[in-house]
């Protein structure tokens, strides 16, 4: 039965010297750094990169020491143009903010969702060395177990969390939410939560939290 | 519930303190108070440990920092069955950064099957991009050897090299009844129904991959931080791997992103950071990336059930002959044996193992449940119909337990069973193509407990006052029940106990699986809390004036039972204590108790021109002795019905037949039920129960969903669907007939 067809390379993704799509996209964001390009989805930078790099512009690779603005305080730290941003937070920052989680690393599951100038995003899907002029805000950003913001407050007092791993994704898509919307609908909430997936089942009381949440920042105490 | 006026004898908040004035017999000992007298136990708490996991300072596995630490990752064959033509590690060990690149097979092996036995190498570097540089750089070739072995009818094809244990693809693993006797008594059925069920293997998808930090910087001592359903027996398989004395061994999980019965022992995964660890002398980082953790972290088996089941038009299950197929890849897979949980007059079932290539299954909340009633729930529907019974009565007249009947009852009610038109035929769609129906599904667990349990209540002089025992919190709440029940002992709220879990240096805890949690858990705890109450109370009935056994913990103080103006505060009562106390809880078999019933009901809409089926409400009911925390319970509950939902509608895994690749590796292929698929949930405590016993429930919610979602689609528009997922295509076929 050993029939043996050639060898079977390139190897899928981080196996056996394949090169993947995301490694070509990472290697292709060191152009865009260089190019001093602002920040923009993966796929618009992968264009713009690909056209820098038409014109010669100088590559940068390795490590270099960047600043991003986080939770409000200026963070230096060493990143290579592929680090991402989940990646920096979660490992290069010299005091690193772990509560942003890795769950899939492909923008599949949401659990890393931080706010980038007001607007949701994955980190998994952010260059670092984009976002040096960007706001970022992280759950840590939002409160503190003594000083939790209303969106943690609703998620504790609801059980909207049960292993927890999924959550902070959670509470940063459902902050974004209101701060959006105000006071939404059902429908808009699960429409604005519909890119982060839970595995334990937490749902419905997600939706809970996000109506206590929003009436108790519609009460004042906005955060 | 007890009020302070009045004046007269109140209940005890905690055990034995029943208000009488003699309890100092030989017979005291911790009994659970009534449901009237709790104040904290049976109420809705939040998790004690939201605040940290809300905010993202909760410490899991992942997010281990130490330093020195470097960062590993496996190396793994995507294919099932391959010969190595090509391993080196040389050009890995030559990238900067990289402190450890090893091959752990050599050119010409061959590989058997995905998963463990697909690990070639591994490589640990100083940072996560050094690493993955590292690993790109690992030469590897396969040739894959044909077939792969990865379906059914491969494993069972003439000439197929036979892989399972003693070199078979089948097994017949159990047969029980007559086959001849359950044919002739089919012969007999004023109704037969001949189906073919079948369910895909489910992946587990903890959204914390497997995985371990080993922290051995040399000599004999190690500490390992380990995503884990079992902290206390974790340390053996470390300590093996690490060659040390597991007493040297310390375990520690703090909080774990789910298990769902995939992580218990060490893996491959914690063999190989240990092995590394010893190589270098420092910390080692190794998680499973996604696409490894559908590769090679467990999975459900499948499940393919060939049935004959016969009723009399009475109402009777007469008769049932299974041959169940269970497709656990290198494992034996796991189906409780049919007829699962109801009463039929003659049966038979024979139940094979079917090996694929593929990675052993392994416990999945309620192991084989979901595969045995999908199957026989449609079954028992398929019959109902066929004699024209309401399946509701039919089920009940099939169920000998009468917890099932009221409950039956109960989610038939909220869902408006009694007025719904078609309860005896399927209904017809609307002139948009609409159908609407309701379908039903029983569920059964045993749950119950383990002696192993120790916690230790301390209570200091200044009233700091905690709960430890090892325990692991897989986000069921263990830890909020450690605090809540000793809390209870005393009147106290539940922030104000602080619980300790999570760490092999605790007194020993049970493993989590099966549901045995909570019954073992919480025994050892209400006892650690009875007798450290026992040890407090004599220097605060002194400062009162009183005896012990006529003192009332309520509400952050304690009174007395006789004179309620004479009362101390928590800590003045602590503060009469010489020196700290510690009570040591074991587990009481006398507080615990096991078996446990749920019931549900599912009500969909059927688009019968484009077959999209949209779930509109599921209820379930579950009765699970003395309910601890209503919060978390319904949490588990809404849990269960979303993962039998997910399981029902949309998650398959699919691996190419030519190749063995898996084609579902990620979360954007691999579908899990999200935001927008969640119907109206309705959760309910069965509290008829009224048993004063401690157990977990938890695997039961998540079995009948998928069958009662079925059996609704059938019940909108006719269509029976007896594969899962129930995807569009499969009710269009079924409606075209």
């Amino acid at each position: 039965m050993a029939e043996r067809p050639p060898l079977d390379r390139p190897a899928p993704d981080g196996h056996g010297g394949g090169f993947s799509r995301r490694s070509f996209l990472k290697g292709a964001s060191s152009v865009i750094a260089a190019g001093g390009v602002a920040a923009r989805s993966l796929e618009a930078g992968m264009t713009e990169g690909a056209e820098a790099a038409g014109a010669g512009a100088p590559v940068i690779s390795g490590e270099t020491e960047i600043t991003l603005d986080i939770n409000g305080a200026a963070r230096k730290l060493r990143a290579e143009p592929r680090t991402t941003l989940l990646s920096a937070l979660r490992v290069r920052l010299p005091e690193p903010l772990t509560g942003t989680k890795e769950v899939c690393d492909r923008g599949n599951c949401g659990a890393c969702t931080v706010i980038v100038d007001g607007r949701p995003v994955y980190s998994c899907l952010q260059l670092a060395v984009d976002l040096q002029d960007k706001r970022i805000t992280t759950v840590e950003g939002l409160g503190s177990p003594e000083d939790m913001s209303p969106v943690q407050a609703a998620f504790c007092r609801h059980d909207a969390l049960m292993c927890g791993f999924c959550t902070p994704g959670f509470v940063m898509a459902t902050t974004a939410c209101l701060d959006k919307h105000g006071t939404p609908s059902e429908a808009t909430v699960r429409h604005e939560l519909s890119g982060n997936l839970c595995r334990c089942g937490t749902y419905p009381h997600i939706f809970e939290a996000a109506q206590t949440a929003a009436k108790s920042r519609a009460g004042g105490g906005l955060r | 519930m007890t009020t302070q006026d009045g004046g007269g004898i109140l209940p005890g908040a905690g055990a034995g303190a029943d208000g009488s004035t003699d309890d100092a017999s030989a017979e005291a000992r911790a009994e659970w108070a009534g449901r009237d007298a709790l104040t904290l136990l049976n109420t809705d708490i939040p998790r004690v440990d939201g605040p940290e996991k809300v905010t993202g300072r909760a410490k899991y596995t992942h997010d281990m920092r130490l330093p020195e630490m470097v960062w590993a990752k496996l190396v793994v064959c995507p294919w099932p069955r391959a010969t190595i033509e090509a391993l080196d590690v040389t050009a890995a060990r030559a990238v900067p950064g990289v402190v450890y690149a090893e091959a752990y097979k050599q050119v010409g092996d061959e590989l058997t099957y995905q998963g463990y036995d697909g690990i070639v190498a591994a490589v640990a570097a100083e940072t996560p991009e050094a690493l993955e540089d590292g690993v790109r750089a690992v030469v590897t070739g396969y040739s894959r050897n044909n077939p792969p072995l990865v379906t059914r009818e491969q494993s069972l094809a003439d000439g197929a090299p036979q892989i399972g244990r003693g070199d078979v693809n089948m097994r017949v693993e159990s047969s029980t009844g007559d086959r001849e006797e359950t044919a002739a008594a089919l012969e007999t059925c004023d109704a037969v129904i001949e189906a073919t069920y079948t369910l895909p293997v489910q992946h587990h998808v903890c959204l914390e991959t497997h995985g371990t930090v080993v922290d051995y910087r040399g000599g004999t001592e190690a500490t390992v931080y380990h995503s884990s359903q079992n902290v206390t027996g974790g340390a053996r398989d470390f300590a093996r791997h690490l060659e040390l004395d597991s007493e040297n061994v310390r375990v520690i999980c703090q909080h774990m992103g789910g298990g769902f019965g995939a992580k218990f022992g060490a893996g491959e995964e914690g063999r190989v950071a240990c092995v590394i660890a010893r190589a270098l002398e420092r910390p080692v980082h190794l998680m499973l990336d996604r696409r490894q953790e559908f590769l090679m972290a467990g999975n459900r088996s499948g499940s393919r059930q060939v049935m004959r089941g016969g009723a009399s038009k009475d109402g009777k299950l007469v008769a049932l002959s299974v041959d169940a197929e269970k497709f656990g890849g290198m494992g034996p897979g796991s189906l409780p044996r049919p007829p699962y949980i109801y009463d039929v007059g003659t049966s038979f079932a024979e139940v094979r193992q079917v090996h694929t290539a593929t990675d052993p299954n392994r416990a999945q909340r309620a192991p084989g449940h979901p595969q045995a009633s999908f199957a026989m729930e449609c079954m028992v529907d398929e019959l109902a119909y066929a004699i024209g019974m309401d399946p509701v009565s039919f089920r009940k007249a099939n169920l000998s337990d009468e917890v099932w009947h009221r409950q039956l009852d109960r989610v038939a009610a909220e869902v408006d069973w009694a007025g719904h038109p078609n309860k005896t035929t399927p209904g017809q769609p609307g002139a948009d193509g609409m159908a609407e129906g309701i379908g039903f599904g029983v569920a059964v667990w045993g749950s119950g407990s383990r002696p192993s349990t120790v916690c230790d209540v301390r209570i200091a002089p200044d009233g700091a006052i905690s709960g430890s025992t090892a325990v692991q919190d897989l986000g069921t709440g263990s830890r909020t029940l450690v605090a809540a029940i000793v809390a209870e002992e005393f009147g106290l709220g539940v922030t104000d106990v602080t619980a300790h879990i999570g760490d092999g240096k605790l007194p020993p805890a049970v493993y989590s699986g099966g549901s045995i949690t909570t019954g073992s858990i919480a025994s050892a705890i209400k006892d650690g809390a009875y007798q450290a109450r026992v040890l407090l109370e004599p220097s605060v009935a002194a400062a009162l004036g009183t005896e012990p056994g006529h003192l009332i913990w309520l509400d952050g103080r304690v009174y007395v039972d006789h004179a309620l103006g004479r009362s101390l505060s928590w800590k003045q009562a602590c503060a009469t204590l010489a020196q700290p106390i510690l009570g040591t809880g074991r587990w009481q078999e006398h507080l615990t108790g096991r078996g446990v019933h749920g019931a549900q009901s599912a009500k969909v809409r059927v688009d019968t021109v484009t077959g999209r089926i949209q779930v509109l409400k599921m209820v379930y009911i579950q009765d699970m002795g003395l309910p601890f925390n209503r919060l978390a319970s319904r949490s588990q509950i809404n849990g269960g019905m979303i993962g039998a939902l997910s399981y029902g509608l949309h998650e398959v895994r699919v691996l190419d037949e030519d190749t063995g690749l898996m084609l579902t590796d990620g979360l954007g292929d691999y579908r899990i039920a999200g935001p927008q698929e969640i119907p109206e949930l309705v959760a309910l405590i069965d509290d008829e129960d009224t048993r004063q016993e401690a157990m977990g429930f938890a695997e039961a919610p998540i079995i009948p969903g998928h069958g009662a979602i079925a059996n609704a689609v059938f019940n909108a528009c006719g269509a029976r669907l007896r594969d899962l997922p129930l995807t569009p295509d499969k009710v269009l076929a079924a409606l075209a007939g």
